[in-house]
């Protein structure tokens, strides 16, 4: 393995059993994440993103979402073959993750400062109260809340949005971990807020060192926070390349519509927007072959055939299309 | 939050003002009273052997009181007046501390239902434990284990207590362990010889009274109460706080009790004041499959008796406690949720 590379996923395959039998959400699914650096994964709704990053955690909901097959490596430990409780060390400590809605994510009926607490408690069980009443106030600090003294004696329902993800950001931060998983962190908030979210994650990062997953639907927060882009589509990865690259020189049909749909400052004015025409398929009747090719306009006979194999453009650049013959 | 409360407690006034006109008026237009009742007796009195002869009792129109003597009755139980004037009366004694005599046994009403009142509150505060010590435990194992063995069996033997009314159950008790294999006694609550049995000997007595009863009253209650907690526990369990939680490095089983816990327990504690009132009124079925004397046989045969003012006096007490009950349940509300503020 690569010396920089932090936390790998092989081949992730994660299923869930519906009513109707069971999907899967996510279908072989691997990329590495970088020491110090942030990897975008990026898809719409239902592609998968969320379902990957839940599975790092193994926090898939139970006992609906299963694992099937693969491997997460955070270093050289295997985190899907850990006994449970190892786990409990990793979540929190090694991985932190932050969640899309800031309004449901911390519990109603106890105080700010009290789940604050309780990251140090579970993973530094020496700390003395005070001691850990001192670091929450700091940590508070340091994403921004003003008046930690004040806020920590406050319920979630009294503060903003905002606050509540750097509460959030401040909690996932408290185990100092190697890498966090931010899903959707600023979907929630409105644009202003969501800037200074994003700022206070890459001052973070460049602070502790840690490396960043961040999974999005916006393609302007790739833009401004990711190093690596992972493109998801229909549980599968379309394209993963270089940020620049992705963006100069996507490859993948589905990148390209998507980068079309985006509105430009510098095009003409009032210029139609770009429109991938069609459906996402369903979960429950995916296509043997490209699971975009009722979508793409370059569709060919062979594109229903099965998934492409990823084909490598350049160093750290492969995208999954017929397109591109294999060995390009 | 204190002037939430002050308002609602202003507000038991017109509540109860409500209920008890209510009442009251309707034990004025239903058939059968006290004075019906005189009646009755009068021409009881006359058909037995040794009174005015069998020729006056086969008259069916024979009148046995005169006009004046119904008067004078009417005078007595205070039915010469308007309804809402002797509504006014009654009202006024009640202020009082006056709740009146039963027009059956001639005891003062408040007498009657003080003597019941340490029966029905034993019962019911043993119902009240047995049901919330059963419940809640076995709802957070339910759900824990949701969609198990263990979860399918219990939610058969719960429904099945459920499906049965709590007198039923109570019947087949009996019939089952006092009188086939005769290990609980059949009813009552306590042996003959109580007084001459020691401390020890005393206290089994009672719990042996004690056991069938409480059975037949909690069977029914626990189907609600622990698919209550269960169900909120679940949709808690799911929820994105339970996640952070566990996102955090807490272990499941500490997610559950520290995070889960306490929000399932916010539709628990809503129901908390309305059992009180229960626990006093009690289950007059139970009451009379066990021969228990307690407020619910009481209020039964008072209605069945047209004994009014232990009726009204029943109403009073039940109605106050069900309202300061639903006080009650905005405060336990209110100290489990912080979101919760009343302005």
């Amino acid at each position: 393995m690569e010396t920089d590379v932090i936390l790998s996923v092989e081949g992730l395959v994660a299923s869930f059993d519906t009513e109707a039998g069971r999907i899967r959400a996510v279908d072989d699914v691997g990329f590495r994440v970088r020491k110090g650096k942030t990897l975008g994964i990026v898809g719409e709704s239902g592609c998968g993103k969320s379902v990957t990053a839940l599975s790092i955690m193994r926090l898939l909901p139970k006992p609906s979402g299963v694992i099937e097959e693969g491997a997460v490596r955070l270093e050289d430990m295997d985190l899907l073959t850990l006994a449970r409780e190892e786990m409990y060390h990793v979540r929190g400590k090694r991985i932190a993750m932050i969640f899309q809605e800031p309004m449901t994510a911390l519990n109603p009926v106890h105080k700010i400062g009290k789940q604050m607490d309780e990251v140090f408690r579970i993973h530094f069980p020496e700390m003395a109260n005070g001691q850990i009443r001192e670091q929450t106030l700091s940590l508070f600090d340091r994403v921004g809340i003003a008046d930690p003294g004040r806020r920590i004696h406050e319920y979630p329902h009294q503060i903003s949005g905002g606050m509540r993800q750097r509460v959030m950001i401040a909690m996932a931060l408290a185990g100092k971990p190697d890498v966090l998983i931010a899903d959707e962190p600023t979907t929630a908030l409105d644009v202003t807020i969501q800037a200074q979210i994003l700022d206070l994650i890459r001052n973070l990062q460049d602070e502790t060192g840690m490396a960043v997953i961040f999974i999005t639907h916006d393609l302007g927060v790739i833009a401004q926070v990711c190093d690596d882009v992972v493109v998801m589509y229909a549980g599968k990865i379309a394209e993963k390349a270089g940020v620049q690259d992705l963006f100069h020189h996507p490859a993948h049909p589905y990148t390209k519509g998507l980068l079309l749909s985006i509105p430009r400052l510098d095009g003409p004015r009032k210029k139609k927007l770009n429109v991938i025409s069609g459906m996402v398929p369903s979960l429950y009747e995916l296509p043997q072959g490209c699971r975009f090719e009722n979508r793409c306009p370059y569709a060919m006979a062979v594109c229903k055939s099965a998934y492409p194999k990823a084909t490598r453009m350049n160093q750290g650049h492969t995208v999954c299309c017929y397109l591109y013959p294999r060995g390009h | 939050m204190a002037v939430y409360f002050f308002r609602r407690f202003l507000l038991i006034i017109p509540t109860f003002l409500g209920i008890t006109i209510m009442v009251f008026v309707i034990t004025r237009f239903v058939p059968g009273g006290p004075i019906e009742r005189m009646i009755a007796q009068a021409q009881q009195m006359q058909s037995m052997p040794g009174g005015t002869g069998p020729m006056s009792a086969q008259d069916g129109r024979n009148q046995p009181l005169s006009e004046e003597q119904i008067e004078e009755l009417k005078k007595y139980y205070g039915f010469d007046k308007p309804v809402m004037a002797s509504y006014g009366l009654w009202l006024g004694k009640v202020l009082s501390g006056d709740l009146g005599v039963s027009t059956r046994y001639y005891d003062p009403v408040w007498e009657m239902i003080r003597e019941r009142i340490p029966i029905s509150l034993y019962f019911g505060f043993i119902s009240m434990v047995m049901v919330y010590g059963v419940c809640i435990p076995l709802g957070i194992a339910k759900a824990v284990k949701h969609k198990t063995h263990f979860d399918n069996l219990s939610s058969i033997i719960v429904f099945i207590g459920y499906a049965i009314p709590g007198w039923v159950v109570g019947v087949l008790l009996l019939v089952l362990f006092a009188s086939h294999w005769e290990v609980f006694p059949l009813g009552g609550m306590i042996s003959d010889n109580f007084d001459s049995l020691g401390l020890f000997g005393k206290i089994k007595d009672l719990v042996r009274h004690t056991v069938l009863p409480v059975i037949a009253y909690v069977a029914g209650s626990f189907t609600v109460m622990t698919f209550l907690m269960k169900n909120t526990l679940m949709d808690n369990l799911s929820s994105d706080y339970v996640r952070t939680a566990m996102a955090k490095g807490l272990p499941f089983r500490k997610a559950v009790f520290r995070h889960a816990l306490r929000n399932s327990l916010i539709p628990i504690a809503t129901n908390f004041g309305h059992n009180i009132s229960i626990i006093l009124t009690g289950s007059f079925l139970i009451e009379k499959v066990f021969n228990i004397n307690g407020m619910g046989l009481l209020g039964y045969e008072s209605i069945v008796e047209r004994d009014y003012p232990v009726v009204m006096g029943i109403l009073v007490i039940s109605s106050i406690l069900l309202l300061i009950g639903n006080i009650l349940s905005d405060i336990c509300v209110a100290v489990v949720d912080p979101r919760v503020r009343f302005e």
